[in-house]
């Protein structure tokens, strides 16, 4: 039996040298990989009770910071707060243990928490020295123009977002209503929950970044695109042809003929038509053009795809139809010309709208990020300035920024201007019942050098007529290119 | 060589072990809390009085009544034990009262066997006894009113106030019935029957037995879902149906079954399926089936070399982590160095319970220490490997470390039986006074001259030297 015994000994022995073998490729081989693998919650654990780079506004002010935690108990050695509150929350996102990280918080974790520093560092090391390098981030969004942005909108819902267009810097992004994300961010497990699902449980959803993350009907702030796409693809010039003057545009596939707000009457050329908005006459356009055009038009502005927002998680992508969708069928394509039926877009989007026109048919890349400053004072990431998309020719862009002046000076958004400073626009009624719109203007400024563009959404008025947009959202967007155009001077 | 003495106890080797892993396990008692808390703890005096006292009465109880035996085996049961509790305190303080009682009714088993058993080989006289007692622990889970079901697997049974296992104590009763099975019928086992491709195959009557445990372990796997015993069960009597009869055609048997039963089960069973399918690619459903493995192949990749330290990874992450999973918790906190220390330990306790076999002077304690080091072998292979995806994971819990009573206890009668047979063979070699410490080092010292001047006859060269060279 002694035989069988020390076989039986060799074989243990085996069976053991392959479970240590297993565990050197688990804990050394592998153990980077295992470590750091984004399903691994260690990383979030670990990472929660660390300091974390601060989060900035372009002038100065402290969005997001850790500070020691007060609870000398608790296992999380520091705890995050936003001393930018609810007017931040959307931008700066949360930290929370319990729902994940968003926001900034997100999209630059990596920086904020410095984890590409200690990862040089091996983890015996890591037991003997705990420094961290971490970063702050510095975000093109100016205080003054995003509390602007909020007191103009007051408490109704809706967003205002505001580019630079020569770059895509975002200097302002508000939705309303918002959400404070400092308890989101608790080392209490209990008063995280209670917070979230209180937000998330609230109708008026709180937690949605209306800005970027909902697309709504964009109305006639759509005819800025369908007019830059007759020009661009001339279809359409600035004084032929001479469209009729209508009360209604009859359809072929309906019974139901396109009608103007209001049953009111108008007509003419393109200038004329666009000043007034008239719907039958971009109906119309929308009809030449032919859904191939506009399809094409729409996508080059950035429909159907998403801004690269470097916000976590990223921007919805505004939507326009397919081309299929529009065979025999004109009331859609009507519809679609004058920025109703199943078009939809993000205030985002629509700033970037008026940002290529204003910056002479060029989409910049949207981004918050200004710089990543490391905790010794280097800069380690500057503001990216790539186009994102060509929509229209610098000749087109002109046209329609001509038009648009034209809209603030003698059409629907005169509420927009501004002493000193010549302001374009178009400005937006989107229907969505039978008595309620969405007031739109999309606007930039100084119109023949634009260093500001504007996209307004006021939600759900209790009014629909041409003039919503200008009545409602047009003295919004004023009072916030005020505010910008003040900060850009100084 | 000069050597008078053929038995030397080392009782005073064990006590100093035993204050080692007192010491070793009051520090780690302490580093835990100052992980957690940043204070020492307050009952630490108590803690190591203990505990101190009863590896101290295991301790007494082992040379009064057994004092010649193995020296290693209680103080490295007691380094795993204190580990564990350690871990669980540190994982599940709500449980570490229950696990510390069930350490002392552990011990107090450790000393009733010792007391019990005064002979091992008597054992075999009580062969069925063990049989249907085993018999009908394996199948109290099933009995309705008795046994329940739990986490999946029906291995509980309640009886009053208490739960247990009754399957880690048939593990034990059944090794003892195989053993004084096979010693009776290993010559008969051993008979060659005919030849086929060269293979000695035994007569298929006598193949009834393995045919039989092929059959049991597959019906308790069916009824309680229990893969991890029946493995065990399997692979403990084919080792012992080996080691009986030294026909290694019982292995490829064995084989050949083991893979029968595998594949039939795999194709009826979903949660056999479920657990292969865990094992080849458990990052396919992370947060479903495979969430458990998944979370403890994280813990031992955060662990890395050095570990996170006592109280400073995050192993609450794992599912079970106090039970079958400890060594993916202690992977996370110490390590590699601290899981191959663990790992060393249970190869030591294996090596001493072989070494124990090897001595045994009657077929039978020579049978049962093999098996009861297979349990301890097999058992400590079969969890690791699941839990670092070795081997696909079937659920048994780490002898000695994790939170079990059932489990604890079992283990150590296993230790006391072991400590039996060692003491039974050792005495037997002669018994006498103990050595001083200077006679043992000139001892010692003669038997290295004595092998280096005569190192042609190449005489044996490990310590059994010391042991069995004498006046013969």
């Amino acid at each position: 039996m002694n035989r069988q015994i020390r076989r039986l000994g060799i074989a243990l022995v085996v069976l053991f040298l392959a479970l240590i073998v297993q565990l050197n490729v688990l804990q050394v081989i592998k153990a980077d990989e295992l470590a750091n693998d984004p399903r691994n919650s260690r990383n979030a654990e670990r990472d929660f009770g660390k300091p974390r780079g601060r989060i900035l506004t372009a002038d100065g002010r402290v969005l997001a910071e850790s500070i020691p935690n007060p609870d000398r108990r608790s296992p999380y050695a520091y705890v995050r707060r936003y001393p930018g509150g609810s007017l931040y929350g959307h931008l700066t996102g949360y930290f929370s243990f319990v729902y994940g990280t968003t926001g900034v918080e997100r999209s630059y974790n990596a920086e904020l928490a410095g984890r590409k520093v200690t990862l040089t560092a091996k983890r015996l090391k890591d037991l003997l020295s705990s420094k961290t390098i971490t970063s702050d981030v510095t975000l093109t969004i100016d205080d003054r123009v995003q509390r602007a942005a909020a007191k103009a909108l007051g408490n109704r819902r809706g967003s205002v977002v505001v580019i630079d267009p020569r770059s895509g810097a975002l200097l302002a992004a508000v939705s309303t209503p918002r959400f404070d994300p400092t308890p989101l961010a608790s080392t209490s497990t209990a008063t995280t929950k209670t917070a979230y699902e209180r937000l998330r449980d609230d109708p008026t959803k709180p937690l949605l970044a209306r800005a970027y993350r909902e697309r709504y009907p964009p109305g006639s702030t759509f005819k800025a695109i369908t007019a830059a796409t007759g020009l661009e693809t001339q279809v359409v010039g600035l004084t032929t042809p001479v469209y009729p003057t209508l009360r209604s545009l009859p359809l072929r596939f309906t019974q139901r003929p396109l009608r103007n707000f209001g049953g009111s009457e108008c007509g003419g050329t393109l200038e004329n038509v666009f000043r007034i908005s008239c719907n039958t006459s971009f109906a119309q356009l929308g009809l030449d053009l032919g859904p191939d055009k506009l399809h094409d038009g729409a996508v080059a502005f950035g429909f159907n795809r998403s801004p690269p927002l470097d916000i976590a998680p990223g921007s919805a992508p505004s939507t326009f139809p397919d081309v299929p969708f529009f065979v025999r069928n004109d009331p859609a394509l009507a519809q679609a010309a004058i920025g109703q039926g199943q078009v939809a877009a993000t205030p985002l989007e629509m700033a970037l709208v008026a940002g290529g026109i204003a910056n002479g048919g060029s989409i910049m890349e949207p981004h918050v990020m200004a710089e990543v400053r490391d905790s010794d004072g280097n800069r380690t990431r500057s503001e990216p300035r790539n186009e994102w998309r060509r929509a229209i020719s610098p000749e087109t862009a002109a046209e329609v920024n001509g038009l648009m002046v034209s809209v603030v000076n003698d059409g629907t958004a005169k509420r927009v201007a501004l002493a000193g400073v010549q302001v374009a626009a178009k400005t937006g009624t989107a229907q969505t019942g039978r008595n309620t719109a969405h007031a739109w203007i999309i606007a930039f400024a100084p119109a023949e050098n634009p260093t500001v563009a504007i996209a307004v959404i006021v939600e759900n008025q209790p009014e629909v007529s041409t003039a919503t947009g200008g009545k409602i959202a047009a003295p919004v967007a004023r009072r916030v290119l005020e505010a910008a155009l003040a900060a850009q001077a100084q | 060589m000069r050597l008078t003495r053929l038995a030397v106890p080392r009782r005073r080797t064990e006590l100093g072990l035993i204050v080692l892993a007192v010491a070793l396990t009051a520090s780690a008692y302490t580093l835990v809390s100052l992980g957690k808390t940043a204070t020492v703890p307050t009952n630490i005096r108590p803690f190591v009085a203990v505990i101190g006292v009863l590896l101290i009465s295991a301790h007494i109880a082992t040379r009064r009544l057994a004092k010649f035996a193995d020296a290693t085996i209680l103080s490295i049961a007691a380094v795993l034990n204190g580990i564990g509790y350690v871990f669980i305190v540190r994982l599940r303080p709500d449980l570490a009262n229950k696990q510390a009682a069930w350490t002392a009714v552990g011990i107090a088993c450790y000393i009733a066997t010792l007391v019990v058993v005064r002979e091992a080989k008597r054992l075999q006289y009580s062969r069925y006894t063990f049989f249907f007692v085993g018999i009908a622990l394996l199948l109290a889970p099933l009995v309705p009113g008795v046994g329940y079901e739990r986490n999946g697997s029906r291995i509980w049974a309640r009886l009053g106030p208490i739960t247990f296992q009754p399957g880690e104590v048939a593990k034990l009763t059944l090794a003892l019935f195989f053993a004084s099975y096979l010693v009776e019928k290993r010559e008969l086992l051993a008979v060659a029957g005919r030849k086929v491709l060269g293979v000695h195959v035994p007569e298929f009557r006598h193949l009834g037995p393995i045919l039989l445990a092929w059959g049991f372990s597959i019906a308790v796997m069916v009824a309680e879902k229990d893969l991890g015993s029946s493995l065990l069960f399997f692979t403990l009597f084919v080792v012992m149906l080996w080691v009986a009869t030294g026909r290694t055609a019982f292995l490829g048997l064995g084989l050949v079954l083991f893979g029968a039963g595998a594949t039939t089960s795999y194709h009826l069973f979903g949660h056999v399926r479920t657990r292969v399918s865990t094992w080849l690619d458990p990052w396919i459903n992370a947060t479903g089936s495979g969430y458990q493995l998944v979370q403890s192949l994280f813990a031992f990749g955060s662990g890395g070399l050095a570990g996170a330290g006592f109280a400073q990874g995050r192993p609450g992450r794992i599912p079970a982590a106090y039970n079958d999973f400890i060594i993916a918790a202690i992977g996370e906190e110490l390590g590699l160095f601290g899981t191959t220390a663990v790992l060393l330990c249970f190869l030591l306790l294996v090596g001493a319970g072989l070494r124990i076999a090897l001595r045994a002077d009657t077929a039978f304690d020579k049978l049962l220490a093999v098996g009861l080091t297979t349990i301890l072998g097999m058992q400590t292979f079969i969890i690791v490997g699941g839990v670092t995806r070795l081997v696909p994971l079937t659920g048994v819990t780490l002898p000695f470390v994790s939170y079990g009573g059932s489990s604890l206890v079992v283990n150590y009668v296993l230790l006391a039986l072991l400590a039996r047979i060692s003491h039974d063979a050792n005495a037997r070699l002669g018994e006498s006074a103990p050595l001083t410490w200077w006679q043992r080092r000139r001892a010692k010292r003669a038997v290295a001259a004595e092998v280096t001047s005569d190192a042609g006859h190449g005489s044996g060269n490990d310590d059994e030297t010391r042991m069995l060279g004498g006046p013969g």
